[in-house]
C-alpha cells in the first residue's frame, strides 16, 4: 500500500484554480521531486498536501487513511520552508526538541533522537547558538532536523536549498538525502532547479500550469520528455527536422560550415565556461539555441548545426529548423 | 557615503515647519509660565490640576483598557482571515477617526439618549450617556476602530512561515498562537491602546459636553485657565505637566508602531475563515458588534436629522440649518461655515502632504533617522490641541495679524496634527527604496533634484492619495483647536465649530442636521479613500 495517494486533486486561491486534477502515489521512504517553472503550482501542491490550503476537489490519503478534513497539525505531516522559520528565541538544541516535547516523549528518547539528528546532520558544535548565529545552510539543517525529529510520515520540501550559497547547496543536498534515507522518511521535494531535481529524486515529476506531465524515474523522465514544453524546460533545444519537432540537448550539437539550402545560424555570444564552452546562437526564425563545445566559437560568424542525438516529441509547432540528425 | 543634498532640504523643511509651528512657540510659551514667579506661588490656581489629572487617567484609561479587550478579538477577525469585502470594511472602520468628537458626542446621545433611536424606548441604556459612562462610551466609538486596525496591522506582521511550521510539527492553534502571532498582534493592539490612552486623556469636547466641570481633564483644565479665567502662565504650568505626564505614552507608541510597520506585512497572512472553530464565531461575533455599533452611530446622526424628537413633519433640522436663525447665532450663514471647513481643510492637507513627503523621503533614506523624526512629528498631538492653539496664538498671534487672520492659525494646527498619520500612509509605498533608482538617474546625466523628482517621487503617488485625503479628513472634522483660536460669531467659523455652538446655544436640531452635513462630508472622503485603495494602515 503507498503511503501518499493524491487523488484529482484541485486546489487555489482566490478565484484562481492553480492545481487542475493532480494524481500520484508515493512509497513508503520514497522521494520524490516536483519540477516545474515558477508559477506552476509547485507551493500551492504542497499546502494542499499540507492542510494548508483547502481543497476544491479530489482527495489526499495517508497510509490509506483520508486526511482530506484533519488539520494541518494533525496530518503527521512535516513542511519545510524555502526560508526555515526557526524559532528566533530558542537555541538550535530548542528548536530540534521543540516537536519530541510537545509530543511528551521520555527525556532520554528526545536526548537520543537529538544526538542522531545532531551528529546526521552536523550539527553538534551548533546546538546551543541562536537561529540568528547560524548561516544561511546551518539554519536549513537545523529546520530538516526539527522535522526530523517530529518523526512524520512524510516531509513535504519547498525549495529549501534556494536561498542556500551556491558553494555549499550540492553538499546540503546529499545530507538532506541522506537524512531522510537514515530515518526512512518519504518526501515530496519541489523545485524549479532541473540539477536538483535530478539529482535528488527516487522519482521525478514535471509540473505546468498545475498539471502533472510526466512522472517516472529521473532518467527516464529525462531521457523521454513527453512535451516540448518538458523538454524546453529540461533543457534540451527544439529543432524541426524531418521526423518533425525533435528534442536536441547542447551538449548534442555540432556546428559545421554553413551549406547552401540548411538553415544558417548566427553567434549571439560564445564563451568559455569551465572546462567546455556555451554558445548562444540565433536561428532563422529568430529563435535561440544552445551549444555546449569543446572550444568557443567566433562571435558574429554564422554556421550550421548537425547533431548526434535527438529524443522524438509529440508533434507541435516547430521551433528551429536543423537539418536533422547527423546532418539529416 | 556624502549625503545627497536633497536630503539634506528634506529633512531641513520638515525640522523647520515643526520648529517654527510647534516646538518654538509652545517653547516659549512653557518656559515663560515656568518662569513666572506669581504663579509658582499660587497654589489655588493649580489646586485644579489634582482633579484634571485624575480624571485624564480614569477616563483615558478605563477608554483604552476597553479598547483593547474589544478591539483585540476583532483586529484579529480583521487581520488574520480574508473574506469580501475585507479591504473597504477595513477603511471604514476609520470613519469615527475622522469626525470631531463633537459629532460622535451627538450621535451617542441621539442613539442612546433619552430622545435616542434606542434610549427613547429602552430607558436602561441612558447611563450610557451621561458622566464617566458616556465619556467612555464616546471614547470607544473612537478607540475601538483604532486598536482593531492596529491589531490587525500587527497579525499581517506575524511570519505565516512559523505559524504553519508549528503546525506541522504537531503544535494546534493555540500553541501556534503563542510561538508565531501573539506576540505581534499583542503588539499592534498595545500600540493602539497607547495611542487612544493618550487621545483619551486629553479629550475636549466629550467631558464639557457630557458632564461638566467635575469631569474636566487635563486639557479642558488648560483650556479654562488659559481662555476663560485669563491665567496664561498658569494654564502654562499645567500644559508643561501634561507633556510630562503623557510623554511616555506618547514615545512608546511612536516607538511601537515604528517597530510594527518596520515588520511587515510578510504575505499570505490572510487565510480563509476557519467556520469550525468556535474561537472564529467569537472573533467573528465581537467585529460584528464592533461594525453594528459603528453603522448604528452614523445611522443615529443621519436619521435624526431629518426625523427629530416630537417633529411633525421631517427635514426641519435641515431647514433651520440653512435659515436664517443658524446665520443669527453663528454670525455666518451654514454655506458659508462648510466653505471655511473646507477650505481650511483644503490648505492644510496641501500643506500637511507636502511636509509629510518631505518627512518620509528623509525617513525612509535614513532608517536610523525615523525614530527622532516620528517622534519629531508627534510633538504637535502629545502638546494637544488645547496647548498648540494657545502656542500658535500666543506666538505667532501677532505677527499674523490678530483674529483678522486667524485663518492662518488654524491652517497651520490642522496640518501639524494631520502630519503624523499621512507619514503613516506615505512609508507604507516607500518602504524598500534603495539607492539603485535615483542612482540610475543619476548615471543619465540627471541632477540630485532631477533624479529625486523622476526615480524617486512617483514611488510615493500611491500614498499621497490616502496620506491627502487622511489630512484633509481631519481638518474636516478638527474641532479643539479651532474653536480656541476662534472668537465668537467669527467670519472663519467652521462646521465642528457651528455644530458645538448651536449645541451650546440650545437649536439641538440645527446641530443635528449640521452633525450630519459633516458626517456626509467625511462620508464623501472616506469613499474617495476606497476608491483610491488606500487607508490599509
Amino acid at each position: 500500500m503507498p503511503l501518499l495517494e493524491v487523488d484529482g486533486l484541485v486546489a487555489g486561491w482566490g478565484r484562481r484554480e492553480v492545481l487542475h486534477g493532480i494524481s500520484f502515489v508515493l512509497a513508503e521512504g520514497e522521494l520524490l521531486t516536483v519540477l516545474g517553472p515558477n508559477g506552476s503550482g509547485k507551493t500551492t501542491l504542497l499546502r494542499a498536501i499540507a492542510g494548508f490550503e483547502p481543497r476544491r476537489a479530489g482527495s489526499v490519503r495517508l497510509d490509506g487513511r483520508t486526511i482530506d478534513d484533519a488539520p494541518p497539525h494533525r496530518r503527521s505531516i512535516g513542511l519545510l520552508f524555502q526560508e526555515p522559520a526557526l524559532f528566533p528565541r530558542r537555541t538550535v538544541l530548542e528548536n530540534v526538541a521543540y516537536a519530541p516535547l510537545l509530543q511528551r516523549r521520555p527525556e532520554p528518547e528526545i536526548r537520543a533522537l537529538v544526538d542522531r539528528l545532531a551528529q546526521l546532520l552536523a550539527l553538534s558544535p551548533l546546538l546551543a547558538r541562536y537561529p540568528d548565529e547560524l548561516s544561511g545552510g546551518e539554519r536549513q539543517r537545523v529546520a530538516l532536523a526539527r522535522s526530523l525529529a517530529a518523526r512524520p510520515r512524510l516531509i513535504l520540501l519547498d525549495e529549501p536549498f534556494a536561498s542556500v550559497d551556491i558553494e555549499i547547496r550540492a553538499g546540503l543536498r546529499a545530507e538532506f538525502r541522506a537524512a531522510l534515507r537514515a530515518f526512512g522518511t518519504a518526501a515530496v521535494h519541489v523545485t524549479h532547479d532541473r540539477e536538483e531535481a535530478l539529482f535528488l529524486g527516487d522519482r521525478l515529476a514535471l509540473l505546468f500550469d498545475g498539471r502533472l506531465a510526466a512522472v517516472g524515474a529521473p532518467s527516464e523522465v529525462f531521457g523521454a520528455p513527453g512535451s516540448e514544453q518538458a523538454a524546453a524546460f529540461l533543457g534540451y533545444n527544439l529543432m524541426a527536422s524531418p521526423r518533425g519537432t525533435v528534442a536536441v540537448l547542447p551538449e548534442a550539437l555540432v556546428p559545421e560550415a554553413p551549406a547552401p539550402g540548411r538553415p544558417h545560424y548566427r553567434v549571439l555570444a560564445s564563451a568559455r565556461v569551465g572546462a567546455s564552452s556555451l554558445s548562444v546562437l540565433e536561428g532563422p526564425a529568430g529563435e535561440r539555441i544552445e551549444l555546449r563545445g569543446p572550444e568557443p566559437l567566433a562571435v558574429g560568424t554564422e554556421v550550421g548545426l548537425r547533431w548526434e542525438h535527438e529524443v522524438r516529441v509529440p508533434a507541435g509547432a516547430p521551433l528551429n529548423h536543423g537539418a536533422g540528425a547527423r546532418g539529416g | 557615503m556624502r549625503r545627497p543634498g536633497t536630503d539634506r532640504l528634506l529633512l531641513l523643511a520638515v525640522v523647520s515647519f515643526l520648529a517654527a509651528f510647534a516646538v518654538l512657540p509652545a517653547g516659549a510659551w512653557l518656559v515663560g509660565a515656568a518662569a513666572t514667579e506669581s504663579v509658582r506661588a499660587d497654589g489655588a490656581v493649580l489646586g485644579a490640576a489634582g482633579p484634571a489629572f485624575a480624571n485624564s487617567l480614569l477616563q483615558g484609561g478605563l477608554s483604552a483598557a476597553l479598547a483593547v479587550a474589544i478591539g483585540y478579538p476583532a483586529g484579529v477577525f480583521l487581520g488574520r482571515y480574508r473574506w469580501p469585502g475585507r479591504g473597504a470594511v477595513r477603511s471604514a472602520l476609520l470613519l469615527p477617526f475622522l469626525l470631531p468628537t463633537l459629532v460622535m458626542v451627538l450621535g451617542l446621545l441621539d442613539l442612546l439618549g433619552p430622545s435616542g433611536v434606542l434610549g427613547g424606548p429602552f430607558p436602561a441604556l441612558r447611563w450610557l450617556t451621561v458622566g464617566v459612562p458616556g465619556i467612555v462610551a464616546v471614547n470607544l466609538l473612537y478607540n475601538i476602530p483604532i486598536v482593531v486596525v492596529l491589531t490587525a496591522v500587527g497579525c499581517e506582521a506575524a511570519s505565516p512561515a512559523l505559524e504553519e511550521t508549528v503546525a506541522s510539527l504537531g503544535g494546534g492553534p493555540a500553541r501556534a498562537y503563542r510561538e508565531s502571532w501573539a506576540a505581534p498582534s499583542l503588539a499592534g493592539a498595545a500600540c493602539g491602546g497607547l495611542l487612544t490612552f493618550v487621545l483619551s486623556a486629553l479629550s475636549f469636547a466629550p467631558p464639557i459636553l457630557l458632564c461638566g466641570d467635575r469631569c474636566a481633564t487635563v486639557e479642558v483644565a488648560v483650556y479654562r485657565l488659559a481662555l476663560l479665567d485669563a491665567e496664561p502662565a498658569a494654564a502654562g504650568i499645567l500644559a508643561i505637566a501634561l507633556i510630562a505626564a503623557f510623554a511616555v505614552p506618547a514615545i512608546a507608541y511612536v516607538l511601537l508602531g515604528r517597530r510594527l510597520r518596520g515588520r511587515g506585512p510578510r504575505g499570505r497572512a490572510a487565510r480563509p475563515i476557519p467556520w469550525r472553530s468556535p474561537v472564529t464565531w467569537g472573533l467573528a461575533a465581537v467585529f460584528v458588534a464592533v461594525l453594528a455599533g459603528e453603522l448604528a452611530l452614523v445611522g443615529a446622526v443621519l436619521f435624526r436629522s431629518v426625523v427629530p424628537p416630537g417633529a411633525t413633519r421631517w427635514g426641519g433640522p435641515w431647514r433651520v440649518l440653512l435659515g436664517p436663525t443658524t446665520a443669527s447665532h453663528l454670525g455666518l450663514s451654514a454655506l458659508a461655515a462648510v466653505g471655511n471647513t473646507l477650505l481650511f481643510a483644503a490648505l492644510a492637507a496641501a500643506v500637511g502632504i507636502v511636509l509629510a513627503t518631505a518627512a518620509a523621503f528623509a525617513v525612509v533614506r535614513a532608517p536610523t533617522r525615523g525614530t527622532p523624526v516620528a517622534l519629531l512629528l508627534f510633538v504637535p498631538v502629545l502638546l494637544s490641541p488645547v496647548v498648540l492653539a494657545e502656542a500658535l496664538t500666543t506666538f505667532w498671534g501677532p505677527l499674523v495679524g490678530g483674529t483678522a487672520n486667524v485663518w492662518i492659525l488654524i491652517v497651520l494646527s490642522q496640518a501639524l496634527l494631520g502630519i503624523p498619520f499621512a507619514l503613516q500612509s506615505l512609508e507604507i509605498p516607500l518602504a524598500g527604496l534603495g539607492p539603485a533608482g535615483r542612482e540610475a538617474a543619476a548615471s543619465l546625466g540627471a541632477s540630485p533634484w532631477g533624479a529625486f523628482v523622476d526615480a524617486e517621487l512617483p514611488r510615493a503617488r500611491s500614498g499621497w492619495q490616502t496620506a491627502l485625503l487622511f489630512v484633509f479628513a481631519l481638518g474636516l472634522g478638527e474641532f479643539t483647536a479651532t474653536y480656541f483660536l476662534l472668537t465668537p460669531l467669527s467670519r472663519f467659523t467652521t462646521l465642528p465649530v457651528a455644530v458645538y455652538d448651536l449645541t451650546a446655544d440650545r437649536l439641538p436640531g440645527a446641530a443635528g442636521a449640521a452633525s450630519a452635513l459633516l458626517l456626509l462630508l467625511s462620508l464623501a472622503v472616506f469613499a474617495a479613500v476606497v476608491a483610491s485603495g488606500g487607508a490599509e494602515e
